[in-house]
C-alpha cells in the first residue's frame, strides 16, 4: 500500500452559506494545528478556505482513517460540533480527488462555472502551504498539474470568454466598442444598486473618469464623490452626454428622458464619436429607436439578460470540453503516482542485482590469485554489472507496464517485491532448507 | 524545376501555411497555432524580401515585367500587415492579409515572366512615384477592406445584440477597426492623389499628353474621386464606423477588379501582359 490523495470539503454544493462560515479554515496553517506531521497519518496538506468551499486536500499514509483525522481537527479549529461538520463534508480520495481538484482549478466546479477567481484563490492556499512547509512531491506536483490543467481549459475552451452576470456583460460590450477603455469615459445617470455595480466595474475595467448626473445634486455630488468623478446637475444632461462614451442609466422616470432625435442631435456635437447606452431602467431611459442611429449602440436590462442567459448555456456545452481535458490529466497524473509508486521497488531490486552481483565477483576475483590482472578485474566488474541490469530490465519494463493498467499496480508491485523477497521476510520454520540458505 | 522556381514555391506554400493556420489556431483556440501562422507568414515575407531584391538586382528589366509588380503587391500588403500588427496590436488583420498574399503571389508565378510591355524610355522617377505610390496605396486598401468587413460583421452583431462565435471573440473592437480605416484613409488617399499625379505627370512626359483615354486611366479616375469622398466625409465630416468602413469596401473591391480585369484582359498601356 502506498500513500493516496485524499480531499475533505464542503462547498455551495452540500452546505448553506450559514454553514460555510463557521467551518472556513482562513489563515489555516496545517502544520501549527498539528494535521501535518513528519511521520504522521498525514503527511501534507493544502487547505482552500473560500466564500464558496473549505477544501482539506491531504496526502495519507496507507491505512490511515485520514477523513476522521481532518474532520477532528477541522470542527476543533472552528470549535464546532464534528458531527455538524460530517453531515456536510464530502471524503473523496485517489482519482476522485484528483479529478476534483482539477475541476476545481478550472472552475467547474464553481457556482458561476468558468468564474476566474478560483484559480487565485488556490494558488494563495497553495502558497501559504509551501510557505507552512505543509507540502512535498505528491501535492506539489498535484497543485502544479491542476495549475496548468486549469489554464488548458482556459485556453482550449471557450469557458471563461462571455460574461455572466448583467454588469460584466456590460462591460465585455464596452470593450467590444471601444478596446481600451482607459482612453473614454463614461457616464452614471441615475442610480441604483445594478447601475452603481455596473459603474463600479467599468471603473475596475479602467474607465477614464465616471461623471454622474442626478435629478438630485447633492445625490449626485455624493456619487461622484465615490467614484471620483464630476457631478451634473439634470439640467446640464446634454453636455455630459457630449463628453461621455460609456453611459449608465438607471433613472425612476416614468417616460424616456433621451428621445431618438435628441440623440442624432447630440451625434452630430459629438462628431460621431460612438456611445454605449447601458439602460437598465424599467421602464427604459433611452428611446429603443436610437439603436438605430449610427454609432450609437442601445442594450436594455433584457438585451443584457439575454447576453447573460447565451453565456450560461454556451459555458454549459463549452464545460463538456473543459471534462474531457481534466480526464486526460487525471489519468496522465495518476500514471505518475503509479511510477512514483514503483520507484522504490526499482531501486530495491536493482539493489539486490547490484548486491549479488559484488558478492560473486569478489568470490571469482578470488580465484583469480593474489596478484589478479587489474584489466581482467575491470572487465569483470563490468561484467556483472551489465548482467544484473540486463537480467533485471525484462521484469522492471514488466512492472512498469502492468503498473499502468488502472488498479493493478498495487498488486503488481506486491507480488514484485515477495517474488525477489525485497522486504526480508523471513521464512518459515518448515521452509525448504534451500530457501533458508538463500537469505 | 529550376532553383529559382522552388525557392518561389516555398515562399507560395509559407504564406499559405499563414492563411490557412491563423484560422485553424481561431477555429481551435490553439494560440500556437496561430504563433505558427504568424511565423510562416514571416518567414514567408522573409524570403519574399529576398526573392524582390534579387529580381531588383539581377534583372536589370525587372520594371518591364507585370510579374514584378504584382508580387510587390502581396509583399506590400504583408509589410502592411506587420506595421498594422506592430500599431493596433491585433493580428486579427491576418485573416483577410495572408489569403490576399497568397492569391496575389501565387498570382505573380503563373504570370508568364517574358512579358515586356511598359516602355523602355522611362521617366523613372515619375513613373516609379506612379507605380510606388499607387502600390502602397492599394495595399493600405486591402488593409481596410479587412477591417471594413471585421467592422460590418461585427458592428451588426453588437446592433442586432445576437451572440459573436467563440472563434471570434478574440476579434478586435470596432474603435480598433476603425483605426485602421482611418490610417487607409489618411494615408492612402494622398498616396493614391500623389500616383495619379505622377502618372500624369511621366504621360504628359511620355506620351505628350495628361489624359490618353485609356480605360485603367478613367475606373482610377472614377475610383479617385469615391476615395476622394471617403476622404473629405471622414476628415472633414467626421464620419465613423460603418459608412466609411463599407466604402472602404468597395474602393477596395472596385481597385481590385480593375487591377484583374483591366490590367490583364483589356488592351490598355497599363496592361501586365501580352497579348
Amino acid at each position: 500500500m502506498s500513500q493516496r490523495i485524499h480531499v475533505i470539503g464542503l462547498s455551495h454544493k452540500t452546505a448553506g452559506v450559514d454553514i460555510r462560515e463557521r467551518f472556513a479554515l482562513a489563515g489555516f496553517n496545517p502544520v501549527a494545528a498539528g494535521l501535518t506531521q513528519e511521520h504522521g497519518p498525514i503527511t501534507e496538506a493544502v487547505v482552500l478556505s473560500t466564500c464558496n468551499r473549505v477544501e482539506c486536500i491531504v496526502v495519507g499514509e496507507p491505512g490511515a482513517d485520514v477523513a476522521h483525522i481532518v474532520h477532528q481537527i477541522w470542527a476543533q479549529t472552528c470549535n464546532q460540533p464534528v458531527e455538524l461538520l460530517t453531515q456536510h463534508t464530502y471524503c473523496l480520495n485517489g482519482a476522485a480527488a484528483v479529478a476534483h481538484v482539477f475541476s476545481v482549478a478550472a472552475s467547474l466546479d464553481s457556482m458561476v462555472v468558468g468564474e476566474p477567481q478560483i484559480l487565485g484563490q488556490l494558488k494563495a492556499a497553495y502558497r501559504s502551504a509551501v510557505e507552512a512547509h505543509a507540502t512535498r512531491v505528491i501535492l506539489n506536483r498535484l497543485l502544479h498539474k491542476a495549475f496548468s490543467t486549469a489554464k488548458r481549459v482556459r485556453t482550449e475552451t471557450a469557458i471563461a470568454s462571455s460574461a455572466v452576470s448583467i454588469s460584466y456583460a456590460a462591460v465585455e460590450l464596452a470593450r467590444k466598442i471601444f478596446a481600451d477603455l482607459s482612453r473614454h469615459s463614461a457616464l452614471l445617470i441615475g442610480a441604483g444598486e445594478m447601475a452603481e455595480l455596473a459603474a463600479t466595474h467599468l471603473l475596475a475595467a479602467g474607465v477614464q473618469r465616471m461623471a454622474v448626473v442626478n435629478r438630485t445634486f447633492s445625490r449626485a455630488e455624493e456619487l461622484a464623490k465615490r467614484f471620483g468623478g464630476q457631478a451634473y446637475g439634470f439640467d446640464a444632461l446634454s453636455q455630459a452626454l457630449r463628453e461621455a462614451d460609456i453611459v449608465i442609466t438607471s433613472t425612476g422616470s416614468p417616460s424616456v428622458i433621451l428621445t431618438a432625435s435628441q440623440m442624432r442631435e447630440i451625434m452630430r456635437s459629438r462628431r460621431q464619436r460612438p456611445i454605449f447606452f447601458i439602460d437598465i431602467a424599467v421602464p427604459r431611459d433611452i428611446d429603443p429607436d436610437a439603436n438605430a442611429i449610427d454609432n450609437v449602440y442601445v442594450y436594455d436590462i433584457d438585451d443584457l439578460n439575454g447576453v447573460v442567459e447565451e453565456n450560461r448555456a454556451s459555458r454549459q456545452q463549452e464545460a463538456i470540453k473543459a471534462q474531457a481535458i481534466i480526464d486526460e490529466e487525471v489519468q496522465a497524473f495518476l500514471q505518475w503516482m503509479d511510477e512514483l509508486r514503483l520507484q522504490p521497488t526499482i531501486v530495491a531490486l536493482l539493489d539486490q542485482g547490484e548486491r549479488i552481483a559484488r558478492k560473486e565477483l569478489r568470490k571469482s576475483i578470488r580465484q583469480l590469485g593474489p596478484d589478479p590482472d587489474p584489466q581482467v578485474v575491470a572487465i569483470m566488474e563490468r561484467l556483472a554489472h551489465s548482467i544484473c541490469h540486463k537480467i533485471y530490465h525484462a521484469p522492471i519494463t514488466y512492472l512498469k507496464r502492468r503498473t499502468q493498467e488502472e488498479g493493478s499496480a498495487e498488486r503488481f508491485i506486491h507480488q514484485a517485491r515477495r517474488m525477489f523477497n525485497l522486504d526480508g521476510e523471513t521464512p518459515p520454520e518448515d521452509a525448504h532448507d534451500d530457501r533458508k540458505r538463500s537469505r | 524545376m529550376p532553383a529559382w522556381t522552388w525557392f518561389e514555391l516555398t515562399i507560395a506554400l509559407a504564406y499559405l501555411a499563414g492563411a490557412a493556420l491563423y484560422p485553424l489556431g481561431l477555429g481551435l483556440r490553439q494560440p500556437l497555432c496561430k504563433k505558427a501562422a504568424s511565423l510562416a507568414s514571416a518567414l514567408g515575407f522573409l524570403l519574399h524580401t529576398v526573392d524582390l531584391a534579387a529580381a531588383g538586382l539581377l534583372q536589370a528589366d525587372v520594371l518591364q515585367h507585370g510579374q514584378f509588380y504584382i508580387s510587390l503587391f502581396a509583399w506590400l500588403c504583408v509589410l502592411l500587415f506587420f506595421v498594422a500588427w506592430w500599431r493596433f496590436k491585433h493580428d486579427f488583420l491576418s485573416l483577410i492579409t495572408a489569403p490576399l498574399a497568397v492569391v496575389l503571389f501565387t498570382g505573380s508565378m503563373v504570370i508568364h515572366p517574358a512579358t515586356a510591355i511598359v516602355p523602355e524610355h522611362l521617366s523613372l522617377l515619375w513613373f516609379g512615384l506612379h507605380v510606388g505610390a499607387i502600390f502602397v496605396a492599394l495595399a493600405l486598401l486591402a488593409l481596410a477592406f479587412g477591417a471594413g468587413v471585421g467592422y460590418v460583421y461585427l458592428e451588426r452583431k453588437i446592433k442586432t445584440k445576437s451572440k459573436i462565435p467563440s472563434a471570434l471573440q478574440e476579434m478586435p473592437a470596432l474603435d480598433t477597426l476603425d483605426r485602421v480605416n482611418a490610417l487607409a484613409v489618411s494615408v492612402g488617399f494622398p498616396l493614391y492623389s500623389i500616383s495619379m499625379l505622377a502618372g500624369f505627370v511621366w504621360a504628359a512626359f511620355t506620351w505628350k499628353r495628361v489624359l490618353t483615354g485609356d480605360p485603367k486611366e478613367i475606373v482610377s479616375l472614377g475610383i479617385w474621386v469615391l476615395y476622394a469622398v471617403l476622404f473629405h466625409q471622414r476628415l472633414a465630416l467626421g464620419w465613423r464606423g460603418r459608412k466609411p468602413a463599407k466604402m472602404a469596401i468597395a474602393i477596395f473591391l472596385l481597385s481590385l477588379g480593375s487591377l484583374v480585369l483591366i490590367n490583364f484582359l483589356l488592351p490598355t498601356h497599363h496592361s501586365l501582359r501580352a497579348f
